[in-house]
């Protein structure tokens, strides 16, 4: 057997005395599910290559046997914590192609919840993050001051993480009695406790530019580039509310573990905005008939999620089922520029750097 | 941020956070107030609503044993069985009700939203765990029972100190 046929990490090849081959992971509590083929020589990384698709599950596969409706519990499952963002672009695309028109509520609903969903994504990001840089007040506080979220969900939607809250043409259900007054307490006291988390940031490790790689979202952002599509290709309620995103220039892991940092105030902001411009009552949803079924129609749709821009592609053939589904991710594009980041780095400052991407090996693999 | 006043800052807010209140919820004493009775559909305005999605509740008054959940469920997780009941219910001429595995299910309420008759909501029990694989098989007698749990504490915020349960 030649050496080229056999799977990446097992190929024998020449390589200097020197030069030493380390698989990190796929079960490395700082890589996640996936393996990163390291080349070290001595302390310095000489080549890393990421090895995902340890936990492909076969989703798009999946969603060409389950009418639109049905398709909603598994298509949130890539990313757990984020799943009202993971879910978006399927429901803007299913309305599209079923022809369904959502009520105003249900829109300033909708980016209530993924902004609420963001931070809590954000929040668990960061306390991983904080485990990987062996920092353990990073992972207390924010996964202490997650729980004001999370329950605010609970009380919202009826589940702590998998909520299965957005359907095509709206919402599940609408939110109970005193929602705002409960929202907004809870928004505020959040709000004052994540500023005191610019105490805990420390280590600032310098990285280059990685625009020209296709990178997304908090990536993308802390390189110094103004793009964001809530306000680019605002969807639902974000054209009328007014997003500031923040764009920092270093490009440097510090940056980039910053972003959703400052992404979280600025999910405070459009939370208090999008309560005062909700209208106060009225439909969440559009009644739908039983197995309806999509013309014979594509379509593609994307937001922005906590890990940046988020697309579902869907081919509809006059079936209630969609004849083909495609996501593509912020993870994956993100993902591409590890090998970059890494050369020339120290191995110890391996999981800032590679954590600080917003990859979710899940997502990446679907 | 230089490395000393990085250090003062960080040793400040340690300090600071001695004072302040433990946010934790001491859970099998206390326990975390939900809304409502639990997450329910209304079909005739198709809407459903809000509440907690825990272990569901079975009206056998209202079943006609029509399988639509078992239907809305083989899409999702397979958990709804339609087995046969010894009772006597004139709208259910076959005699067949669901019954759930909680080992599967994945409490998304789409059979909630599948039923058109009124006759499974989900309730506010969370604490399902059992010893064997049989005893998370709910048969439709034992989904008949409304749960009764005593879920009392909220989150406070008026605490100067910081934000507490109970």
């Amino acid at each position: 057997m030649s050496s080229t046929s056999l799977p990446p990490g097992l190929q024998i090849e020449k390589v200097d005395e020197r030069i030493m081959t380390l698989n990190v992971g796929p079960q490395h509590p700082g890589s996640g599910h996936m393996r990163i083929i390291v080349k070290i020589d001595g302390d310095y990384i000489v080549s890393a290559d990421p090895d995902p698709g340890y936990v492909h599950r076969g989703e798009e596969k999946m969603a060409e046997y389950r009418n639109y409706i049905l398709n909603i519990p598994h298509l949130e499952r890539p990313v757990i914590h984020d799943s009202c963002n993971v879910l978006y672009p399927y429901c803007l695309g299913a309305e599209e192609l079923l022809g369904l028109e959502v009520p105003e509520r249900a829109k300033y609903l909708r980016v209530i919840a993924s902004e609420l969903n963001r931070c809590v994504y954000i929040q668990y990001w960061l306390a991983i993050y904080g485990i990987f840089l062996g920092h353990s007040t990073m992972f207390m506080w924010p996964a202490g001051d997650r729980e004001l979220l999370i329950d605010m969900l609970e009380k919202m939607t009826g589940a702590r993480v998998t909520h299965s809250y957005f359907v095509p043409g709206g919402i599940r259900n609408d939110v109970p009695a005193n929602f705002e007054d409960m929202l907004l307490k809870r928004v505020n006291y959040f709000e004052k406790r994540i500023k005191e988390y610019a105490a805990v940031f420390a280590g600032k490790l310098s990285r280059e530019d990685a625009i020209r790689l296709g990178t997304t979202g908090s990536t993308l952002r802390a390189s110094g580039v103004n793009f964001d599509l809530r306000v680019k290709e605002p969807y639902d309620a974000y054209g009328e509310l007014d997003v500031n995103v923040p764009v920092l220039k270093e490009g440097d892991s510090y940056a980039r573990s910053k972003i959703p940092w400052l992404d979280m105030l600025e999910s405070c902001n459009i939370i208090r905005q999008a309560v005062q411009k909700m209208p106060k009552s009225g439909s969440v949803r559009v009644k739908l008939k039983p197995n309806p079924k999509g013309g014979n129609d594509e379509v593609y749709k994307r937001v922005e999620s906590g890990r940046g821009s988020l697309g579902c592609y869907i081919v509809s053939r006059n079936t209630p089922e969609p004849y083909r589904l495609k996501l593509s991710v912020g993870s994956f594009r993100n993902l591409i520029c590890l090998p970059y980041l890494l050369k020339g780095e120290k191995l110890g400052n391996m999981p800032a750097v590679y954590w600080s991407l917003n990859y979710w090996p899940v997502e990446a693999d679907r | 941020m230089g490395t000393a006043t990085g250090i003062i800052k960080a040793l400040n807010s340690g300090i600071k956070h001695l004072a302040v209140k433990r946010f934790t919820l001491r859970y099998p004493e206390q326990k975390l107030k939900l809304v409502g009775d639990g997450y329910q559909f209304d079909p005739s305005t198709g809407v459903g609503i809000a509440g907690y999605k825990g272990r569901h509740m079975l009206f056998h008054d209202h079943c006609t044993g029509c399988q639509l959940c078992s239907i809305a469920c083989e899409g999702v997780a397979e958990a709804i069985a339609m087995v046969k009941v010894q009772e006597d219910w004139k709208q259910n001429k076959k005699a067949i009700m669901p019954q759930i595995d909680y080992g599967k299910c994945v409490f998304c309420g789409l059979c909630v939203d599948a039923c058109p008759f009124y006759a499974l909501y989900m309730t506010n029990d969370y604490e399902l765990s059992s010893f064997t694989k049989e005893g998370l098989i709910y048969t439709p007698a034992q989904l008949q029972v409304k749960p009764n749990i005593a879920q009392d504490v909220e989150l406070k915020f008026d605490n100067p100190r910081g934000a507490t349960h109970g």
